[in-house]
């Protein structure tokens, strides 16, 4: 991170990150076309990837697997957002009122453990296979990866400075604008980009085993289909999607904290 | 027990629910009015497998919709989900293995069967499961299943009971065999990797199985009773005392649609590609359940003991003439 020597200013590693991330996937790739063909394992439960990319561009001209995308984007984001909007709502009224933090620190440390999974039964109970399923596992698991980044990010809060806006009279509403907010800024992006992560894993999860709609779900049909090729064209969609976020987290974590001393150092 | 979730569901609904409940349901189910006109929209929770073939020829030969019923399939993942989706209301009709609606029962969830849905062919040689081993396996037939592990993918189902009755009328010792759980798609990879010395499999598991080398060597379904009745449709105990009216004429359009696929395999055959991806030789070779309009009392009342035998009910005993009125 910190190593001194690097690229060239401007959007050197991003491009260098994208292109190292792009080689590892081209290997990934070579690794599945010579591992089926050479019988080192069977190609009826791990087809060639040449196979498999055949199945990729069959599943891009069907208008369902738009649709499960299309779902599963759904999901995630919608998901994403309530847990982001939520977590940093609660994370900054919990964090700048001492009484609410040491209340809520043993309930937030019990319950977000919990593996966002357990509550399968209830988002059935509730909602069925409907699209909300996917939601309430996706917030519950996301929205703790938020909050706690955003408690953290309160706690880091300089006294000096907190106390010099005191003494220039700044409100509550001041005081969280200019002396909380760029503070807790950088853990808010850590939060959402672990979020983002976490959100598209349950997102998956919950199409698979539920049933809700999305690709997780055809990921399902195809397996109990025995079309093993989709199966794998479709995990390889999902793979590319987390791919996606995560440089699409990145970019933005960049852009809101251009002044921070993190990312001022590797540009 | 059910009404301890609903707390659950509530209070996890007030610290999380406010904001999850301004997610749109629009795409799912506000797309098509119900109530106005005489059309009822009604959610059948399915697991999208060859069985449940005739509820979509159905739907596809209007029987639903002439008795004024617009069906939605929901197909979930497992049946895990649909009894408690048909009991908390949000499916109308569910798909269930007879097992697991006895478990059901006299666990005190409130359910009960409405109409068919899939039996054996009674055909010991060809029929919906079996139980396949690899090719050089010295497994010649089941009695030699004692002492072995068998792949099924429940434990404590009509999986292992009727595995358990086809070693027994074999002569071997059902108590000797060791099941694992493993999902009917993973099954030929895994008696292939040699993790288990035989599997218990359904459609399209078996078929791939076989085109693979795996060699069947019984039929638990036909073996247990030639009539055995696999599967039928079930409604929540409240749908079926509120809406009588609509439970019959789901019956009715149920019935009329086994009846159909009974006598049109090919295009029963033919709709599975609009549910599954199951295709090429897989889907010619694939072996169909039977459809009969009816189910048949005294093959349940055989899957009952074998279950109480089995230990799958506790100290209870299922009530099978409200189960399957």
């Amino acid at each position: 991170m910190a190593s001194v020597r690097t690229k060239p200013a401007g959007r050197g590693p991003s491009t260098t990150a994208a292109l190292r991330g792009l080689a590892g996937l081209a290997g990934l790739v070579a690794v599945l076309e010579v591992l089926p063909r050479t019988g080192a394992l069977s190609a009826h439960y791990l087809p060639p990837a040449s196979e498999i990319g055949r199945t990729l561009g069959q599943l891009l001209a069907e208008s369902t697997f738009w649709t499960a995308l299309g779902d599963t984007v759904a999901g995630w984001g919608l998901g994403l957002a309530i847990a982001v909007v939520g977590g940093v709502v609660a994370g900054v009224v919990i964090g700048s009122v001492p009484v609410l933090r040491a209340a809520t620190a043993s309930t937030i440390e019990f319950l977000r453990p919990i593996p966002s999974v357990a509550l399968i039964p209830v988002a059935v109970l509730l909602y069925g296979t409907a699209l909300e399923s996917t939601l309430l596992l996706v917030v519950y698991a996301s929205f703790w990866q938020v909050l706690v980044q955003v408690l953290a990010g309160t706690q880091d809060v300089d006294p000096v400075a907190d106390d010099t806006a005191h003494s220039y009279l700044l409100g509550r509403w001041g005081r969280v604008r200019y002396v909380l907010w760029p503070t807790a800024l950088p853990y808010v992006m850590t939060g959402v980009r672990l979020a983002a992560a976490v959100a598209l894993v349950l997102a998956i999860t919950a199409e698979l085993v539920i049933g809700s709609p999305g690709l997780g779900r055809e990921i399902a049909v195809a397996q109990t289909s025995g079309a093993v090729s989709r199966v794998y064209a479709l995990v390889l969609v999902t793979g590319l999607f987390g791919v996606a976020i995560n440089l699409v987290a990145r970019a933005v974590e960049r852009r809101a904290l251009h002044w921070h001393q993190s990312q001022r150092r590797e540009g | 027990m059910r009404r301890r979730i609903l707390g659950l569901a509530i209070a996890v609904v007030t610290v999380i629910g406010a904001a999850g409940c301004g997610s749109s349901s629009d795409g799912t189910s506000g797309s098509s009015a119900s109530g106005s006109g005489k059309t009822t929209e009604v959610k059948v929770g399915i697991i999208p497998i060859v069985d449940v073939a005739p509820l979509y020829l159905g739907q596809k030969k209007n029987f639903f919709s002439s008795r004024g019923i617009e069906l939605k399939m929901e197909s979930a993942q497992g049946g895990a989900a649909i009894i408690p989706g048909v009991v908390s209301g949000q499916f109308d009709f569910g798909f269930s293995n007879t097992t697991s609606l006895m478990i059901a029962q006299t666990k005190g969830v409130p359910v009960t069967s409405v109409a068919n849905g899939a039996a054996t062919t009674g055909n010991t040689t060809t029929d919906v499961t079996a139980v396949a081993v690899r090719k050089d396996s010295a497994i010649k037939s089941a009695k030699d299943l004692a002492g072995k592990t068998v792949a099924v993918n429940t434990l404590q189902n009509i999986g292992d009971t009727t595995v358990r009755e086809a070693v027994r009328k074999d002569g071997g010792d059902p108590s000797k065999v060791k099941f694992v759980e493993i999902a009917f798609d993973q099954m030929p990879a895994a008696l292939d990797g040699g993790q288990v010395d035989a599997a218990w499999m359904g459609e399209p598991a078996q078929t791939i199985a076989k085109s693979q080398g795996a060699r069947a060597v019984t039929s638990p379904f036909a073996e247990t009773d030639p009539k055995l009745t696999v599967a039928t449709y079930f409604t929540s105990a409240q749908l079926a005392k509120e809406n009588p009216d609509l439970v019959k004429k789901f019956a009715e359009a149920m019935t009329e649609s086994l009846t159909y696929a009974s006598a049109h395999p090919d295009e029963a055959r033919q709709i599975l590609t609009t549910y599954t991806k199951i295709d090429g030789q897989v889907l010619k070779d694939l072996t169909l359940p039977d459809w009969p309009a009816q189910y048949d009392m005294a093959s349940l009342e055989k899957l009952a003991s074998l279950g109480e035998q089995d230990g799958l009910f506790g100290d209870k005993k299922p009530d099978l003439k409200a189960l399957f009125q």
